[in-house]
């Protein structure tokens, strides 16, 4: 008995000191996004990973004690913010035992500040319409123009807690934003033709790019937030899609395919799987091939180049 | 019958045009000297049921089972304070009111009235029962839900490479009543009773965990002799990554088992177990079925002639379909079947009907 305490307590010594040298900053996200832009930021002083994977629903990662794990000795954690993680954050900070990290500390970044809001609800806030987002639509990390001031954001949260590396902190945030800059052009250019043509997402995740490329959100697949299509709501929307000759259905690799398929049939057109968050399809490997992704994705769906699966 | 229905009529249409008459109440309360701008976050679950069951001496019809009330907040910056006040037909329980600090490095500390960390049902709130009813074993062992003191908890995130967790607790004496199955009870001021408890988690792979738990309790009861209940639960869960909020299931199982040391070694009274499956069929339904054993306990059919109850073998099992169009509410309907070897009743069949709705602030669930 008295040998075996000696062992295990060993052991944790062992592990204790064996803790591996640290990069400067370890950065924990809850997004694929802003561990993109977190490891563009923080270049070669900072290891960024994410919780929620990019194929992996955001509004319900199932709230893993190895996630709590994972952030134990994490420096900073970034939340996407306005509740988008709000259903898994509340366990996963404070079971991560990490002072560190906690809301009100310095290592804790709410990405949401400084990010113009779209759909912030107006009157009184009811689940009459689903599971809305109180505090307005969380996607913004599918505005390019959004991840300019997140990345900024980054840089001034990263020199606080690391002085030492600041210049070069805020040098990628603003080459961030010249190559975030160039790319827009270039994926603007790509959907100029369709400017003013309605597209329908699955949920209303899409709001943030509609507005940036000048695209319109016909209505979406999910009836009401949170809330799966009935038959009937497919066939009406279906029909309502024909009427107006809208064609392209558009929707994440975690939402139901089928649904998404079936009302792009009966409406004449296409149904697409687009990465909103990076990871989502294996193309989209940072915030830059996200964009470049679901930019030709769906400027090839509108064109009329992709087929129903 | 009908006549008394205008006189209702009347009264109702007196005191509506009363209502309109009175003066409109100032519209908000922003230019309050008392800024509501850091309230707490405020839920509220109700939980009510029906249950048909020959055996029983119980009128059929719907049941209000319970209103739990949460109120969350962080107090300073020091301290989160929680609280679930439980509202039942004449009864209020303050089930949980418990402050937390996270300012300790790998350390959780808790304190005030909680739940113990025993088991894993232990664990679980009424309205997040996979089945409508607690396993035998609970009411008979730790309590019906849950070992439930005032005390304090530290629970230790070790550095292992996996998610362990070690937790002490102390709590005030306990019990026996009819929440505190386990007599830790002893005035002695040397009766401390004290919990251990170890959680292991592993991911298998990108969508299957396993975590396997084992606590034990230990107290002086009432009279003076030595009480303890010891558990070990097995959970593989899986949550496809794609499908998180459509598919998955839930396998697991649980053993408890109470007993005291009267003449000087420890003896098993009463124990028992349960091992249970859940399916998610779809984003809105689930299913699960559930198996369980007990030994030398007690359920609410087993009685003799005169409606005393009498402890005996007893077996149950259970399925269960759940329909849940939110996360904020659900129905479901259950049947199980159990046989006792003791009792006017040897065989109880009966048929559940739950409802759950959830306003306000939904805490999150524990994985
Ligand atoms: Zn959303």
């Amino acid at each position: 008995m008295k040998s075996s305490l000696k062992c295990v307590s060993l052991l944790l010594l062992g592990l204790l000191a064996t803790s591996p040298a640290r990069a400067d900053l370890k950065v924990a996200t809850s997004l694929t996004d802003l561990a993109s832009v977190a490891q563009f930021v923080g270049g070669k002083h900072v290891t960024a990973q994410s919780l929620c994977r990019g194929f992996e629903d955001p509004h319900f990662v199932p709230a893993k004690p190895s996630l709590m794990k994972s952030i134990q000795n994490a420096d900073v954690f970034v939340s996407v913010g306005l509740e988008l993680d709000g259903g898994w954050l509340p366990l996963v900070l404070p079971g991560s035992r990490n002072p560190r990290i906690q809301p009100g500390a310095k290592g804790f970044v709410d990405a949401s500040e400084g990010v113009t809001v779209l759909e912030k609800p107006i009157g009184t806030v009811s689940r009459a319409e689903g599971d809305i987002h109180p505090l307005g639509n969380p996607h913004y990390y599918l505005d390019p123009k959004a991840l300019e001031v997140v990345a900024h954001h980054l840089a001034d949260a990263f020199s606080n807690l690391d002085p030492a590396n600041a210049a070069d902190y805020a040098a990628n945030a603003k080459a961030f934003d010249e190559k975030m800059d160039a790319s827009l052009e270039k994926w603007q250019k790509q959907l100029a033709p369709y400017k003013g043509t309605s597209i329908v997402p699955y949920h209303r995740n899409f709001i943030y790019f509609a507005e940036r490329f000048g695209l319109k959100l016909f209505t979406t697949v999910e009836p009401k937030p949170g809330i799966p299509p009935s038959p009937h709501h497919i066939a009406d929307l279906a029909d309502a899609m024909k009427k107006a000759g809208v064609t392209v259905v558009v929707y994440q690799p975690y939402y139901n395919a089928d649904a998404s398929h079936e009302v792009a049939k009966r409406a004449g057109g296409v149904a697409v799987e687009v990465a909103s968050e990076v990871g989502g399809v294996p193309a989209a490997t940072d915030v830059f091939t996200k964009f470049d992704s679901v930019v030709s994705t769906i400027a090839g769906a509108l064109a009329g180049k992709a087929g129903s699966r | 019958m009908l006549r008394p229905i205008p006189v209702v009529m009347r009264m109702l249409a007196c005191l509506a045009a009363a209502l309109a008459l009175m003066p409109a109440p100032a519209a908000a309360q922003t230019s309050s000297l008392y800024s509501n701008l850091a309230n707490p976050a405020i839920g509220m679950n109700a939980l009510f049921s029906g249950t048909a069951a020959r055996n029983l001496d119980r009128a059929y019809g719907l049941h209000f089972d319970e209103a739990e009330i949460s109120l969350i907040s962080v107090v300073d910056p020091y301290w989160t304070l929680v609280s679930n006040i439980v509202f039942t037909q004449g009864a209020v329980d303050p089930e949980e009111v418990w402050a937390r600090s996270t300012n300790i490095p790998a350390i959780q500390l808790k304190l005030g009235k909680i739940r113990g960390t025993f088991g894993k049902q232990g664990l679980l709130h009424t309205h997040a029962f996979p089945f409508v009813e607690s396993p035998i074993v609970m009411v008979n062992t730790i309590g019906e839900e849950g070992f439930k003191a005032a005390g304090a908890e530290a629970a230790w995130l070790t550095p292992l490479p996996w998610y362990a967790e070690l937790t002490g607790g102390v709590y005030e004496p306990t019990g026996p009543d009819g929440d505190h199955p386990l007599d830790l009870g002893s005035t002695r001021h040397d009766n401390v009773p004290f919990l251990g408890h170890l959680k292991n988690q592993f991911d298998l792979d990108d969508a299957t965990t396993l975590e396997v738990g084992e606590s034990y309790l230990q107290g002086r009861g009432g009279d003076g002799v030595r009480r303890a209940a010891l558990g070990a639960d097995v959970t593989f869960r899986n949550v496809p990554p794609r499908n998180s909020n459509r598919g998955g299931w839930i396998l697991m199982g649980e053993y408890i088992q109470k007993g005291s040391s009267a003449g000087g070694s420890f003896v098993r009274e009463e124990d028992g177990g349960y091992a249970s499956f859940q399916y998610r069929l779809s984003q809105v339904w689930w299913a699960g079925i559930r198996g369980e054993a007990a030994r030398n306990s007690v359920a609410d059919f087993m009685v003799d002639g005169a409606g005393a109850p009498l402890a005996g073998a007893v077996r149950r099992g259970a399925a269960n379909i759940a329909w849940m169009p939110s996360e904020f509410s659900f129905v479901r309907l259950e049947y199980s079947h159990a046989r006792a070897n003791r009792g006017v009743h040897r065989d109880d069949d009966r048929v559940m009907v739950q409802m759950s709705y959830t306003i306000g602030y939904h805490p999150a669930h524990a994985y």
